[in-house]
């Protein structure tokens, strides 16, 4: 039996592959235009050197595939798999399941950052960095909180983030107060739903090395984070440098967070709920449990994504679908995570 | 690969420790040979785990110097000490429900390192340690649904399977009811006469009358005593410790334990 399950969770991440994979295809055949699955295919051995199609389809779905589809569905997944993995990070380095990626309050100080950067009336580039630099500047207060009161401990860590985490949702609401009510704060309100509907192929381009790195280098950690789980004095005594890995991994998923905010608004629950059900199928330990995140969360946000813009006439901000789809997600993930929490 | 060194030993030279002006440890001399279970008592706040963390790396003592097989702590990298020094810390709670195999597993990390998989050869090691503590039939269960004693075994396990000699324990017993702490003591009994270097701390007498090769006194920071367990715990000692009054009763079977008195 316990081979049995072995085998079974080295089939996991190709399992996982695959499913990301059919849900990319569904993602863009989906739309006002629908196409179908096989076309999909023709088209992409079509872009290969293998075409099939004839030669107007191919170019027409070039422009609806590649243009128009295409920018949204890798943000999708890049959004996705970084909330995720970044959630299942922090939950491993703080050593408690239920902290989420915004725990030192990365996802408030972009939400501060980019509402400030619209109210100045900046472009969207402008508002894009001032979210970004915010987001780590949330995180920035809370290691200075944590470290001027006691060096490196976790709960002076946790503190300091909830500091963080009111103080720039103050200056939000500040931001929000000042906002001319009939132009920028429905603009503001609006964005901080979450939306994947303004991403361009050069932003999308240019995030994805930054994040694709962060998550990369999250999944190699996942030895140490298993020894970081069981105490800091251990891990030492197994040889692991706990301060570089600590400050590491926060630096990543701090990085990650941000980076998401930026390109897409708050999409809640997704850095919460992932990992738990990524951590049913995959056992807790970090080295498949954060890879297994990563292809979980991209394939969940296209999918959250793909009922945003199929379930109404108009588009639902995403925010509001990973919350609902999340919360009985979650209900159900409960009753057997909780199991091993005591 | 393995380095395997004949005469494991850890030693502490003149090791003082001082936070603020408060002087915890005071030139601490102790030695620890193989085949040594040297039983380290104290009452709370006598400067145990300061010690503790000395010996093993985790505090840079402020005076003196402790060594590993001869050279000072300092001059061994993080996996290199790993892999001759562990520490089994006091059976806690684990956040998630790792398997016992996976806890153990993870004494393998100072040997595959963070960035490859465990290779055979540390899965064999795995399975060893496994059978040498006899826990083979928990291997597959989730740690966070052992019992106290249990999960001890698994720590145990895991420190074995770092394939050190040299194991420090802090505490092993406490909190384990009394079948679990006497098997355990036996089994620790059993590690030092395969030639492994034990020290353990305890603030149980008797622990240390039942299980010890030799016994060391740590007083107000300072080691009053370290000799065999017979000539160090009298009651006389005992009182300076923990201001009690005791007499020491002698079983038929040779063993004693100390009774108040009165």
């Amino acid at each position: 039996m316990t081979s049995d399950r072995h085998r079974g969770r080295s089939l996991l991440l190709p399992a996982l592959a695959t499913l990301l994979l059919a849900t990319t295809v569904l993602a863009l055949g989906a739309g006002r235009y629908p196409v179908e699955s096989g076309d999909i295919l023709r088209f992409f051995a079509g872009l290969a050197g293998w075409q099939t199609l004839e030669s107007a389809r191919q170019d027409l779905l070039y422009n609806l595939l590649v243009e128009i589809r295409l920018p949204r569905v890798l943000a999708a997944i890049l959004v996705g798999a970084a909330l995720s993995v970044s959630g299942a990070a922090f939950q491993g380095v703080f050593r408690n399941p239920l902290v989420s990626p915004n725990l030192l309050g990365v996802l408030s100080g972009a939400a501060f950052g980019a509402a400030a950067g619209m109210l100045m009336g900046g472009s969207w580039a402008t508002v894009q960095a001032s979210a970004f630099l915010c987001g780590l500047a949330a995180v920035g207060v809370a290691l200075a909180v944590a470290r001027s009161f006691g060096a490196g401990s976790l709960v002076m860590l946790v503190l300091g983030g909830i500091i963080s985490g009111a103080l720039f949702a103050a200056l939000l609401s500040v931001v929000k107060y000042l906002a001319d009510p009939y132009n920028d704060l429905p603009a503001i309100v609006i964005w901080l739903m979450g939306s994947l509907a303004a991403v361009d192929i050069r932003d999308a381009g240019w995030v994805a090395l930054p994040m694709a790195a962060a998550i990369a280098a999250l999944c190699a950690a996942g030895r140490w984070l298993d020894a970081l789980a069981m105490g800091d004095d251990e891990a030492r005594t197994l040889g692991v440098p706990v301060g570089v890995v600590r400050y590491g991994v926060i630096g990543c998923a701090t990085l990650l967070g941000a980076l998401t905010v930026s390109m897409a608004g708050m999409i809640g629950w997704v850095g919460l709920i992932v990992p738990h059900v990524a951590r049913l199928l995959a056992g807790p330990g970090h080295a498949l449990l954060l890879p297994a995140s990563a292809l979980l969360g991209a394939s969940f946000l296209l999918t959250a994504d793909l009922l945003a813009r199929s379930l109404g006439g108009a588009e639902i901000p995403i925010g509001i679908v990973t919350e609902l789809l999340g919360i009985p997600v979650f209900l159900l993930v409960l009753r057997r995570a909780r199991k091993g929490w005591n | 690969m393995m380095e395997q060194n004949p005469n494991p030993m850890l030693q502490a030279a003149g090791v003082g420790f001082n936070r603020g002006r408060r002087v915890i440890l005071d030139g601490v001399d102790l030695q620890l040979a193989p085949g040594d279970i040297l039983a380290l008592l104290g009452a709370n706040g006598a400067g145990k785990t300061t010690l503790l963390r000395c010996l093993l790396g985790l505090l840079k003592p402020d005076a003196g110097v402790v060594r590993l097989n001869g050279r000072p702590l300092s001059g061994h990298s993080p996996r290199q000490l790993a892999r001759h020094l562990a520490y089994v810390p006091q059976a806690h709670a684990a956040p998630f429900p790792y398997t016992v195999r996976q806890v153990v597993t993870l004494g393998r990390l100072p040997h595959h390192g963070p960035f490859s998989a465990p290779a055979a050869a540390d899965l064999q090691a795995v399975e060893e340690a496994l059978t040498q503590l006899g826990i083979q039939a928990l291997a597959a269960r989730p740690y966070t649904e052992l019992s106290g004693g249990e999960r001890q075994l698994a720590l145990i396990a895991r420190a074995l399977a770092q394939g050190a000699r040299t194991l420090v324990m802090d505490e092993p017993v406490t909190g384990l009811d009394f079948g679990h702490q006497i098997r355990l003591l036996e089994r620790i009994e059993r590690l030092a006469a395969d030639g492994y270097a034990i020290l353990k701390t305890t603030h149980h007498p008797d622990h240390a009358l039942a299980c010890a090769t030799r016994v060391a006194l740590l007083h107000e920071g300072r080691i009053d005593a370290d000799g065999p367990p017979a000539d160090v715990l009298s009651p006389a000692a005992i009182r300076r410790l923990y201001r009690v009054d005791v007499e020491l009763l002698q079983a038929g079977s040779g063993r004693s334990a100390f009774v108040p008195a009165g």
